[in-house]
């Protein structure tokens, strides 16, 4: 197969009078014109009249798809598909997603940028440009500058291109041929995913294996590793084999006491307020209310009117009758098991401080509804 | 040298008619306003005008600081610009005296029960008459000091062409971007989120910050479009006006990026003594106010100045920068209009405080485009500018 044309090529001393016969050669319809310069010409891009570079339009795309992909999927995971509610947010808490969004958009951006430069755009995989081999780039790399009249689509008029450049007085007028392996074929299409397979399969089964065979060399394990019994972790030193052991049964924590009652009404009649009625235990009661309680409650107990839009519940009102009527210890179940969609607060709050709660609750019912005699 | 072919300082004026008409309009409209609605509707429209006088006005020294900092060669010839929009500095001293006069009407630390408040109690070491006036005239006199030195040197350069001057101007401006970093922070923590002294956001400063400088890069665009199209700017070109739309492009980002920031975090953490602030700027009349702010001061810059060659439009560059500048408006609106309660704050009273604020900007700016000549002429990097290119 002979070597095909792949421009013609000719020197000239300046850049100006590069830039000068830019503009005649491609009078006389030369359209496919490339210049070679030792160093960047301002004004080039336009005099060649190149095409805008696509790459931006390319990467906004597969930017903005990106974007609406990951909103979607976290739409999808968190309304749809695991409808799960976390720190009191609704499903539908979209400024959460923001970030992935963000930073997906950047991730495909910069692939695209990337990899749509070096294939779409450099022309990977065209290994070098002919215009290499040729003799005129020796001299494009100490002080000339190049034009060359390339052929476009395989059809170019070599004795008219050198014609036009001699006229516009270019130098060292030389044909370049293009190579026939410049492109790749078939076979190396082959042999180079054929490679990336073997590459892929062997550094993923020998990670596979090497983790396999040696656990992870940690440089430093000085707090990692301590004599000590892990949650949720096998254990040699006791016989059964398990980090931590389940307590005998019948044990009660200190400082504990079991509510044995299943429903709050028989706790109402069976337990009993400890605490006395004294400004220390009113003053523990509140600090333990504003903590735990005021976030949903409100700091008078009558609840907070715009919970229901996000917790999609709303607080019980602790001043209407019912729980005015409602005995200590019914509150002290509340408080300990919590009720319906209320969470139970007996890993958060002490027993005693669950009844100094109570008392103070007691003290806010007074508060809002106070005989004439308090008003003294 | 291409300094001989430069227009020669156009003739002086006092002003034109119409903005000193549009002022005096403002003027009359604002004491009807302390007349008619209150003091209370008053304070907030002229901390509103006062906040963006310094934001505006510090924005176009940090552009001015950045291209020395930074040894911009490009931005030489048109960095008259930003150093003429700094003349605004000088006028910070009177509306930030007149300014101290709301202190005891808006902010919550002065109010008679902030030091039953426990919360503002805390903060009487920071938040006390004394402490704040001393603050906010460190930071007027740093300003004022910084301009003097930036841009008063900058156009004595003009006369002498001493290229020492270039030296001395880059040397103090790292200086001043600390010191503006220290100021623009404390002007921010102190005039705007101790209106509602129990508000945290540490962020807030950068907050302020980002739109400081949007808004003053897009004045600076503006501002150089229009000497251009009067021939008043020879050899800036398309490429020069590429590169400020770059900056405003990043900035909107950067505006967006903090914006968001600052509000996702309080939205996430939701605790009581952050997002009281949020709720008061995200529900009810301000709902709009909010989505606009989103919308329009980031998406809209955004997409509007995205391709290359938006940015070297002198239109669109136009239309993208007043819009902006208009957002910057809205923005320090939605920052401190709701401290009034419930309701959208708009009517006449801002309109007669924008045309005062507007006009009287505008006065001092056209004023201070006699100020030197149009480009650094003794700036020894101006010819370097002058032949920036693209490509
Ligand atoms: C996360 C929000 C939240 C917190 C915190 C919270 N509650 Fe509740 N509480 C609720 C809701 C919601 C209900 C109503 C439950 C329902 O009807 O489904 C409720 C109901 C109640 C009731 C009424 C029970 C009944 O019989 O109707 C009491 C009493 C009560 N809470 C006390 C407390 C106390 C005391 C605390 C602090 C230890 C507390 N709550 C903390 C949300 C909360």
């Amino acid at each position: 197969m002979p070597e095909s044309v792949f421009g013609v090529v000719g020197l000239f001393d300046s850049a100006d009078a590069l830039m000068a016969a830019i503009p005649e050669v491609r009078a006389r319809g030369f359209r496919n014109l490339h210049a070679y310069t030792p160093y960047p010409v301002h004004g080039m891009d336009e005099a060649l009249d190149l095409p805008k570079s696509k790459l931006g339009v390319l990467v906004f795309l597969i930017g903005s798809i990106a974007c609406v992909a990951a909103f979607t999927f976290e739409w999808w995971t968190s309304t749809r598909a695991y409808p799960l509610m976390t720190g009191g947010k609704p499903y539908n808490g979209w400024p959460g997603w923001v970030l992935v969004m963000v930073e997906s958009t950047i991730l495909f951006s910069t692939l695209t940028t990337g990899i749509g430069m070096l294939f779409a755009f450099n022309k990977l995989p065209y290994f070098g440009n002919p215009m290499l081999g040729s003799e005129a780039i020796a001299s494009v790399t100490r002080d000339r500058f190049a034009l060359m009249a390339a052929s476009d689509r395989g059809a170019l008029d070599v004795a008219g291109a050198t014609e036009a450049l001699r006229a516009v007085g270019a130098a060292a007028l030389e044909v370049v041929y293009e190579p026939d392996h410049a492109r790749p074929g078939v076979g190396w299409w082959v042999r180079t995913a054929t490679t990336i397979v073997a590459a892929s399969a062997v550094a993923g089964f020998g990670t596979w294996w090497a983790i396999r065979a040696y656990p992870t060399i940690k440089p430093m394990v000085n707090m990692e590793v301590q004599p000590r019994l892990d949650a949720q972790r096998p254990d040699a030193f006791f016989a059964n084999g398990r980090g931590m052991q389940r307590p005998p049964d019948g044990t009660v924590p200190r400082a504990s006491v079991p509510i044995l009652d299943t429903v709050p009404d028989d706790a109402g009649k069976s337990l009993m307020n400890p605490l006395p009625v004294t400004a220390a235990v009113l003053a523990r009661g509140r600090a333990q209310f504003n903590l735990h309680c005021a976030v949903c409650h409100d700091r008078l107990g009558t609840g907070h009117p715009w919970l229901d839009s996000t917790y999609q519940a709303f607080p019980v009102d602790l001043q209407t009758g019912p729980i005015r009527a409602a005995a200590d210890g019914y509150l002290y179940w509340v408080i300990s098991q919590g009720i319906r969609t209320m969470p139970g607060y007996a890993a958060d709050i002490s027993p005693d401080d669950r009844w100094a709660v109570v008392r103070y609750i007691r003290a806010l019912q007074r508060s809002q509804d106070a005989p004439a005699r308090d008003l003294k | 040298m291409t300094t001989a072919t430069l227009p020669e300082t156009p003739a002086a004026g006092r002003g034109s008619p119409a903005l000193w008409a549009l002022t005096a309009l403002g003027a009359a409209g604002m004491a009807a306003t302390y007349a008619v609605a209150g003091p209370e509707r008053f304070w907030a429209d002229w901390l509103i005008g006062f906040v963006i006088l310094v934001c505006v006005a510090l924005g176009a020294l940090f552009i001015v600081a950045l291209q020395h900092i930074t040894g911009a060669t490009w931005s030489v010839p048109l960095r008259r610009v930003p150093e003429r929009l700094a003349a605004l500095t000088p006028w910070i001293v009177p509306v930030a005296l007149v300014a101290l006069l709301s202190l005891p009407v808006l902010f919550s630390w002065t109010q008679p029960g902030a030091a039953a408040d426990p919360v503002l109690a805390l903060k009487t070491s920071w938040l006390n008459y004394p402490f704040f006036i001393a603050r906010l005239a460190v930071c007027v006199a740093v300003w004022v000091w910084s301009y003097r030195v930036l841009v008063t040197g900058s156009v004595r350069q003009d006369r002498t062409r001493d290229p020492r001057a270039t030296v001395t101007m880059r040397r103090y401006s790292p200086v001043f971007m600390i010191l503006l970093a220290l100021t623009l922070t404390a002007f921010a923590f102190d005039w705007v989120s101790s209106l509602q002294a129990s508000w945290y956001s540490d962020i807030f400063g950068v907050y302020l910050f980002a739109g400081a400088v949007t808004s003053s890069i897009a004045a600076t665009a503006l501002l150089t479009i229009y000497l251009m199209r009067r021939g008043r700017l020879a050899g800036v070109t398309g490429d020069h006006l590429y590169n400020l739309g770059g900056l405003l492009f990043g900035f909107t980002i950067f505006w967006g990026y903090i914006a968001f920031s600052q509000y996702l975090l309080q939205w996430y953490a939701d605790m009581p003594g952050e997002v009281f602030w949020f709720r008061e700027r995200t529900t009810g009349a301000m709902a709009g106010v909010f989505a606009l702010l989103g919308i329009g001061h980031f998406a809209v810059p955004f997409l509007g100045l995205i391709t290359r060659n938006s940015k070297k439009s002198w239109k669109r560059l136009c239309w993208v920068s007043v819009w902006v500048l208009f957002m910057e408006i809205v923005d320090v609106f939605w920052l401190v209009s709701p401290i009034q309660g419930h309701g959208l704050h708009l009517g006449w009273p801002e309109a007669a405080f924008a045309a005062f604020f507007l006009a009287g900007g505008l006065l001092v700016v056209t004023r201070a485009l006699r100020m030197g000549e149009d480009t650094p002429v003794g700036d020894p990097f101006l010819a370097d500018g002058l032949h920036f290119h693209l490509r």
